[in-house]
C-alpha cells in the first residue's frame, strides 16, 4: 500500500462512488486480459471484475480491514481465484494466468468473498420465488426505505395497519424460503 | 401472527438499524442471552435484513458499474490475437502499468477539481498538488493508445506543486506524490528560470521525492540548513510555496508531533496551506528548514501536515549515485539565523521552485 492507495482507500471508504467508477475503469484492461486469455470472453471478464470490485468495496467498508498489499495487485489475485473457481466448475484446464504472488491476505479472504456471493445470490433467488406483490413490498421497505403510508399507496392499501400485515407476513415467508435453501446449499 | 411476534419484528428493524432505544436494545440482548430459541429466530431476522440490505446496496453498485463500464476502453486483444503469444503481455503490460499510474492521478486529481468547485464531499486527507488541467482527456486517450484503436496526439496533463533547493548542485526536493507517474518535470521560479529536472529517487511511504536538475546548474551557497533534529511543538514556522503562480507565503506552528494517523515522521501544522503547497519547505523562527508540507486533513481545519526534517534529511542520502552524478553537497552554514522575516523570505525565494510535471503516453 502506498500513498495514493492511502487516498483512493480513503475516498472510497467515504463512498466517493466518483473514486469508485475511475477505480473500476482504471484496472478493468488487466483484469479482462487475464480472463479473455485463459478462455474467457469479455462478458465473463466483466462479471468477474465487477465481482471482485464490488468484493473489495464492501470490505474496506470495514473498519478493521487492513490492505496489506497494492489495490490492483488486491483486485487481480481476488478476480484470478474467482475465475480459476469458474473454470475448475467448467473442468477447463489450460492456464495462462500470469505468476502473481500467493497474497496471503486474499487466500483467507476468498471463502468469504465467495460465500458473500452465494448468500447474495440466494436472497436474489428467494425474493423472485417470493412473488409479487410480496417482493416488492420487502425491497421497498428494507431497501429503499420507503415508509409504510408511501407502501399503503403505492399498492393501494386500504390503511397502513394493513400493508403493514402483509409486510410482516412477507417477511416470514421470505424468511422461510431463504433459510430452506440456505440449509441446502450453503 | 400475534402483536407481539410483530412487535419483535419492528423492535429487530430497528435495532439492525441501530436506532433501538437503549432499553429495548438492552431487553433484547438480554433474550438472545438467555432463550436460546429466541435467540436462533431472531438471529435469522436479522440476518435476513443483512443480506436484504447487501443484495440490495450489491444490486445497486452492479448497475453502478455497469454504467461505468460503458465508459471503459475497448480492449486490445482481438489485435493482439494475431501477435505471436510469447511477445503480448512482455509489449502490453508497460503500457497497462503506465496508463494505471496516469490513471491513479487522475483519480487523485479529480478529488481536487471536485472539492474546490464544491466542497460537498468531506475529505479526510487530501494531498496538496495542484491540477493545472483536466486529466481524464489524456486518460481515455492513453487508454484508447494501449487498444491501439487510433493513434491521436495525446494532450499533456500538468500537474503543479512547490520544491525546494537542498543542494548548490542541483538536488531538490518535493513531495512524492507531486511528481508521481511523471514522465517529465521542470523546476521554474524568478531567479533560476525553467529547468528541466529528473526525479532520482522517490520514498512514497514518507512522500518525499529527490529531484535534480539535469542542466547545467550551479546556484550560490544555500542561505538556510536543514535541521537534523525535529521540531518542537509551538514552535513558530512559515512556509512558501506556489498554491498559485506566485509564491505565496504562510505562517503558523508545529500543533502535533505527529502526522496523520500519528504517523511519526511527519508533524502537524497549523499553516494555511492549499492545493500546490505540497512540497514546500517549512522553516523555523532561524532559518532553519524544519520540515515539508505534505498534505491536509480536511475534517479538521487548518490540519496540515508536514513531514519532519529528518526524514528528508534521510531520503536525500540515500540518493543512488553514479560516476557522472555528484552527491549533493547539504548546505552547513545558516545565514539566516538573526534576520528580520522579511529578509528570511527575500533569500529563501530564490530557492522555493514551482515543480511542473508532465503525463505524456509516448
Amino acid at each position: 500500500m502506498d500513498y495514493v492507495d492511502e487516498l483512493i482507500l480513503g475516498q472510497l471508504r467515504r463512498k466517493n462512488e466518483r473514486a469508485l467508477s475511475e477505480l473500476y475503469k482504471a484496472h478493468y484492461p488487466m483484469v479482462a486480459r487475464m480472463v479473455i486469455e485463459n478462455n474467457g470472453t469479455e462478458d465473463e471478464a466483466k462479471d468477474i471484475y465487477q465481482e471482485t470490485v464490488i468484493a473489495f468495496y464492501e470490505r474496506i467498508q470495514d473498519s478493521k480491514f487492513v490492505l496489506t498489499c497494492r489495490i490492483p495487485t488486491y483486485l487481480y489475485a481476488v478476480a484470478w481465484r474467482l475465475w480459476l473457481k469458474r473454470l475448475s466448475a467448467r473442468k477447463k484446464f489450460s492456464l495462462k494466468v500470469h505468476e502473481t504472488e500467493e497474497f496471503l491476505q486474499v487466500a483467507h479472504e476468498m471463502a468469504s468473498i465467495e460465500d458473500d456471493a452465494k448468500r447474495i445470490e440466494l436472497m436474489n433467488e428467494s425474493l423472485r420465488e417470493l412473488g409479487e406483490p410480496c417482493g416488492s413490498i420487502i425491497t421497498d421497505f428494507y431497501i429503499h426505505a420507503l415508509t409504510m403510508e408511501q407502501i399503503r399507496s403505492k399498492f393501494g392499501y386500504t390503511n397502513t395497519d394493513n400493508a403493514k400485515n402483509q409486510k410482516y407476513k412477507c417477511l416470514q415467508r421470505l424468511k422461510k424460503i431463504f433459510f430452506d435453501h440456505y440449509k441446502e446449499k450453503l | 401472527m400475534t402483536n407481539d411476534e410483530k412487535k419483535l419484528l419492528d423492535d429487530l428493524h430497528a435495532y439492525a438499524d441501530g436506532s433501538l432505544a437503549e432499553p429495548e436494545r438492552l431487553a433484547l440482548e438480554e433474550q438472545m442471552r438467555t432463550d436460546h430459541e429466541f435467540r436462533r429466530q431472531a438471529g435469522q431476522y436479522l440476518q435476513l435484513i443483512d443480506t436484504l440490505r447487501k443484495a440490495g446496496e450489491r444490486n445497486r453498485l452492479k448497475s453502478f458499474l455497469d454504467l461505468a463500464h460503458t465508459d471503459v476502453a475497448p480492449l486490445a486483444h482481438k489485435r493482439t490475437f494475431t501477435l505471436p503469444g510469447a511477445n503480448r503481455n512482455v509489449k502490453l503490460w508497460p503500457a497497462i502499468a503506465a496508463a494505471a499510474s496516469v490513471v491513479v492521478v487522475s483519480i487523485v486529481g479529480t478529488f481536487i477539481m471536485t472539492q474546490s468547485v464544491k466542497e460537498k464531499q468531506s475529505q479526510e486527507f487530501r494531498a496538496l498538488g495542484r491540477v493545472v488541467e483536466q486529466i481524464r482527456k489524456s486518460q481515455k486517450a492513453i487508454m484508447e493508445d494501449i487498444a491501439d484503436v487510433k493513434k491521436t496526439e495525446i494532450p499533456s496533463a500538468n500537474y503543479a506543486g512547490t520544491g525546494f533547493l537542498v543542494s548548490s548542485n542541483g538536488f531538490l526536493v518535493t513531495s512524492s506524490h507531486v511528481v508521481r507517474g511523471a514522465d517529465s518535470v521542470f523546476v521554474e521560479n524568478k531567479k533560476f528560470g525553467r529547468l528541466k529536472a529528473e526525479v532520482v529517487t522517490a520514498d512514497v511511504t514518507n512522500d518525499i521525492a529527490v529531484l535534480k536538475i539535469i542542466e547545467p546548474f550551479r546556484a550560490p551557497t544555500l542561505p538556510f540548513t536543514i535541521r537534523k533534529t525535529e521540531a518542537d511543538l509551538g514552535e513558530q514556522i512559515f512556509t512558501l510555496g506556489f498554491p498559485r503562480e506566485d509564491i505565496v507565503y504562510g505562517e503558523g506552528s508545529i500543533s502535533a508531533a505527529t502526522g496523520y494517523k500519528q504517523n511519526a515522521s511527519s508533524y502537524q501544522v497549523a499553516v494555511p496551506v492549499n492545493p500546490g503547497n505540497s512540497g514546500g519547505p517549512l522553516l523555523n523562527h532561524q532559518g532553519e528548514v524544519v520540515g515539508m508540507i505534505s498534505g491536509i486533513q480536511t475534517e479538521t481545519i487548518a490540519a496540515a501536515f508536514a513531514v519532519k526534517s529528518p526524514v528528508i534529511l534521510d531520503a536525500i542520502n540515500l540518493v543512488p549515485l553514479d560516476s557522472i552524478k555528484k552527491a549533493p553537497t547539504l548546505p552547513f552554514q545558516n545565514k539566516m539565523k538573526g534576520l528580520s522575516r522579511v529578509q528570511q523570505i527575500k533569500k529563501m525565494q530564490d530557492y522555493v521552485f514551482v515543480v511542473r510535471v508532465y503525463n505524456q503516453s509516448k
